[in-house]
């Protein structure tokens, strides 16, 4: 079981830098998703810990040893690639031999390890198959297998499901998360589809343009985002974020954005000057309320309606149970749960959280 | 294997990889080195001796070879002559390349195997490319002649490698038939990534197949075009098997390229030093010329 | 692309077709007249009577065999050389970061446009120096400076289009850098070694000059100059013996050009093209 940590860790490409400075320390055992759009470090991060790029500066440990000048063959790491990078002119037993054969596993004990992996995840029809003769579920599990043989202690995963059309992803979604549930090891998992990261980690890292934005599991993600990206970036359909004030209603805490005064049930105490505002859809209550909006925009999902609404300048989302009869232009009443309102310091960004709350 | 090793080494693993790499390319370089750099540089150093080829003796003459090589008519003779040739056969190359690369690029009857009697040429010997070319214009017995004079084009038998200006033309065809499949591979190669889409909304907008022609596929040709020419441009003018096997550079020093020259000089009167005086100046117009073509083609690309 | 055959198309590229391949034709029709015809006025364009007479004559009479086993033993040997040193030196400018790197891929190209010309000389009096003058050995060292530029840029091309992932996943698998190298990129780069190395036999089957200027006894001499030399006299051209000569000479070729005619020209669309 093991750790892996990063330390201060940078990466430039001659004048560019990539990263910054990273500190991160994944527990022994932990899924955690490296989530993020694309360019924000997150597959560099992952291909460092592989040892397939080299840190700038810092440190990166796995377990207790500092990895950093050792070969991806000595880092006892697995890696699955977002192409499964599965070798073209090997069969698929070959295909999830080579590790073994590279460590120089006698060929008896090759063949009960293959067995294994194979029957864990059904590849036995597979097994003499070309990767060019697969399709791209199958190949996916090979790449798996190859990666599961040898039992390192830390697996990578760079966006494995990216290639993967949409019903096969949600399939191998379950999978993985009841693969990681069985073996227990620790994994890094590359992604920036949130759904894959809030089903599937124990805790996620936000990342942006190589820095770190929030490192913590899904619900606090979700919940407590710590500053006005993660809190975009996060939740479908996005938050609804504007700009606003703070002010002093009597004791308790008003804010107030767009043409709205919202009266929130904390002490109205030292208050950052300017705030972002967010609202998340399902925190919007259309209906009844004190509030009017015009309906701009009626989606619906079957399920749910998302309803685009606009309060005299405020874009606001709701989600709206059902498919009802609200229609574009009409004007209808709303609510907002107070206590789910977010607030951001407007001059960095982060989270601002009353007192009491 | 060295890799390992120098993982002992205790090296950073980007100095590792960076020896490694250097390591992998060193037998080229010293290859290269021997037998290129070396005898390139004293290709330069020979061009400011004079040398006697049978016995190799030299002595240094400074600039001497140069004087004599600008001031006498022979230079820019071959100049013009070699300038002549390769523009005439490159324009013949690319004409007839483009042409079959666009018509093997349909879907004709038999397409591989005309495909592969096109391209044949190319990979022939030049020593049987000449054989053949000379049999057929053999002024007595060549079936050219025999078949012009038998369609009535011509009254008696053509002396098509022994008269100016016959003889550079034929050197000229020659040239064309044995190097055009090179401009044919790659058109065909470039032709065949154009996405059908273009053509399509092209006939959609109602352009017809010459318009089609200029307005689609010849833009995407720009490219390829662009670097044949450059390439095949060079090639052709340091051309040497070809013509000396044709007409040794005759008739009367008619057909002698620049590359005949040098071989005359070095084995024919035996200046070596000379020799090297020619080929460095033949080598510094193709630098010019290298130089020029491809910045006028960034110009135009950007 | 159409399915249905463009038969306009077919009816104007035919005929170009077989006027570009008529030469060729000529020579193996040629090859198999009697002498009679040959020399007559009024030549046929379809041989009355077929006789391999003249073939018999140049495998017989001549030193064909000995001049064919040395272009053999000359093609082989220079596309080993070849192929070895350049496999290992694309990769290099392929895969690695090295000050320098891209200044040796130019120094690359510089010399695929090098005339030979130029070398003739130096060649001479370098080889002639270290006592190699006249020998098989001399013209595989003189055919490296063409082949090799040539080798490492078709390779270069094919290298660059292996998917970097692969190596990585052996290297994360346990492989060596180099084992890496054997086990994925080797295989992978197979098709292209392939072109590479046909490319380089003929480039080497075909030279003329280098055996003109370096070779001069038949022990040594390849079927390239050796035919020119053997066949023609300041008297006489013996034509019927050339075009059986350059039949024979071309087998190899036809061989080749038969059974690899698509690796052949895929070494143009990768790398043969490209600037």
């Amino acid at each position: 079981m093991v750790q892996v940590v990063f330390e201060k860790v940078s990466k430039a490409y001659g004048d560019t830098v990539a990263i910054p400075g990273l500190d991160l320390t994944i527990e022994s055992g932990e899924f955690v998703s490296l989530l993020g759009p694309s360019g924000c470090g997150k597959s560099t991060t992952l291909r460092m810990l592989a040892g397939l790029e080299q840190p700038s500066s810092g440190s990166i440990r796995i377990g207790d040893r500092d990895v950093v000048n050792l070969a991806p063959a000595a880092r006892d790491i697995a890696m699955v690639f977002q192409s499964y990078a599965l070798y073209p002119h090997m069969t698929v037993a070959e295909n999830i031999c080579y590790p073994l054969k590279k460590r120089g596993v006698a060929k008896a004990d090759r063949a009960i390890k293959l067995a294994e992996v194979a029957a864990l995840l059904q590849l036995e029809p597979l097994l003499a198959r070309k990767p060019g003769q697969l399709s791209g579920g199958q190949q996916q599990r090979v790449a798996l297998g190859r990666a599961l043989v040898r039992e390192p202690s830390v697996f990578l995963l760079d966006e494995p499901l990216s290639n993967l059309d949409a019903s096969l992803r949600a399939h191998m979604r379950a999978e993985l998360i009841e693969l990681h549930r069985r073996l227990g090891k620790t994994m890094v998992y590359v992604t920036h589809d949130q759904l894959e990261a809030m089903t599937m980690s124990s805790r996620i890292a936000v990342m942006r343009a190589g820095e770190l934005q929030q490192f913590a599991p899904p619900d606090e993600i979700y919940n407590r985002p710590a500053n006005v990206f993660v809190a975009g970036f996060i939740g479908t359909p996005a938050m609804a974020l504007a700009e606003g004030s703070l002010a002093d209603g009597g004791g308790h805490l008003v804010v107030h954005v767009g043409p709205l005064a919202v009266a929130l049930p904390y002490a109205a105490a030292a208050r950052p000057a300017a705030v972002t505002v967010g609202i998340r859809p399902e925190d919007v209550l259309v209906g009844e309320g004190p509030w009017q909006a015009q309906v701009r925009l009626v989606e619906p999902t079957g399920y749910e309606t998302i309803v685009a609404l606009d309060a005299g300048g405020l874009a606001l989302t709701a989600r709206v149970p059902g498919s009802n009869a609200l229609r574009v232009g009409e004007t209808v009443a709303f609510d907002l749960r107070r206590e789910r309102i977010h607030l951001f310091d407007k001059s960095d960004g982060r989270r601002w959280e009353p007192a009491g709350r | 294997m060295p890799d390992i090793a120098l993982q002992r080494s205790g090296l950073s693993r980007e100095r590792r990889d960076a020896l490694l790499g250097l390591l992998l390319i060193a037998p080229t370089v010293l290859v290269l080195g021997a037998v290129i750099v070396y005898p390139l540089l004293s290709a330069i150093a020979l061009s400011f001796q004079s040398v006697y080829t049978p016995t190799l003796e030299g002595h240094w003459v400074g600039l001497a070879n140069y004087r004599e090589l600008l001031g006498s008519g022979g230079f820019w003779a071959a100049l013009l002559t070699t300038a002549i040739w390769t523009v005439g056969t490159l324009t013949l190359q690319v004409l007839i390349g483009v042409a079959m690369a666009l018509l093997l690029h349909q879907n004709i009857i038999f397409r591989s195997l005309a495909r592969s009697l096109v391209l044949f040429p190319y990979f022939l010997s030049t020593v049987v490319a000449v054989l053949v070319w000379r049999w057929l214009f053999n002024d007595l017995y060549g079936i050219v002649n025999h078949a012009l004079m038998a369609a009535g084009i011509i009254d008696a038998p053509v002396n098509w490698l022994g008269a100016m200006p016959n003889a550079m033309l034929s050197i000229m065809v020659v040239g064309a038939w044995k190097f055009f499949p090179f401009v044919v591979i790659a058109v065909l190669a470039r032709l065949q990534t154009i996405p059908e889409a273009l053509y399509e909304a092209a006939r959609i907008d109602g352009a017809g197949p010459i318009s089609r022609f200029f307005d689609v596929t010849l833009p995407q040709l720009r490219d390829v075009l662009t670097i044949v020419i450059l390439l095949r441009t060079v090639w052709d003018f340091k051309e040497f098997d070809l013509i000396y096997l044709m007409t040794g550079g005759g008739p009367v020093n008619g057909t002698r390229t620049l590359p005949l020259i040098v071989y005359q000089q070095a084995f024919g009167l035996n200046q070596m030093g000379m020799a090297a005086a020619y080929a460095v100046s033949m080598m510094l117009v193709m630098l010019v010329f290298m130089l020029a073509y491809l910045q006028r083609a960034r110009k135009a690309a950007a | 692309m159409k399915k249905r055959p463009a038969w306009i198309v077919s009816l104007i590229t035919w005929p170009i077709v077989l006027v570009i391949a008529f030469p060729l034709l000529w020579m193996l029709i040629t090859s198999v007249k009697p002498a009679a015809e040959l020399f007559s006025t009024s030549p046929t364009l379809l041989p009355k009577a077929i006789t391999f007479e003249h073939y018999a004559r140049v495998l017989q009479d001549t030193p064909f065999l000995q001049y064919f086993a040395n272009s053999m033993i000359l093609a082989t040997s220079t596309t080993v050389v070849v192929i070895s040193i350049s496999v290992l030196g694309a990769y290099s400018l392929v895969r690695f970061a090295y000050p320098g790197r891209e200044t040796l891929a130019s120094l690359v190209l510089f010399t695929y446009l090098l005339p030979s010309v130029v070398l003739i000389s130096p060649l001479y009096l370098m080889l002639v120096s270290i006592g190699l003058a006249n020998t098989l050995a001399s013209l595989v060292i003189a055919y490296t400076t063409f082949a090799l530029p040539y080798a490492l840029w078709l390779l270069r091309s094919f290298m660059a289009g292996i998917p970097q992932d692969l190596e990585s996943a052996a290297m994360v698998d346990g492989a060596s850098r180099m084992g890496a190298f054997v086990d994925v990129v080797l295989p992978q780069a197979l098709p292209g070694i392939i072109s590479t190395a046909l490319f380089t036999f003929i480039l080497a089957w075909n030279e003329y000059l280098y055996a003109l200027v370096l070779v001069n006894s038949d022990e040594a001499r390849p079927l390239t100059t050796g035919v020119m030399t053997m066949l023609i006299s300041a008297f006489n051209i013996e034509w019927s013996l050339l075009m059986a000569a350059s039949v024979l000479m071309s087998v190899p070729l036809i061989i080749i050009f038969a059974f690899f005619q698509r690796h052949l020209t895929s070494g143009f669309g990768a790398g043969g093209v490209k600037g």
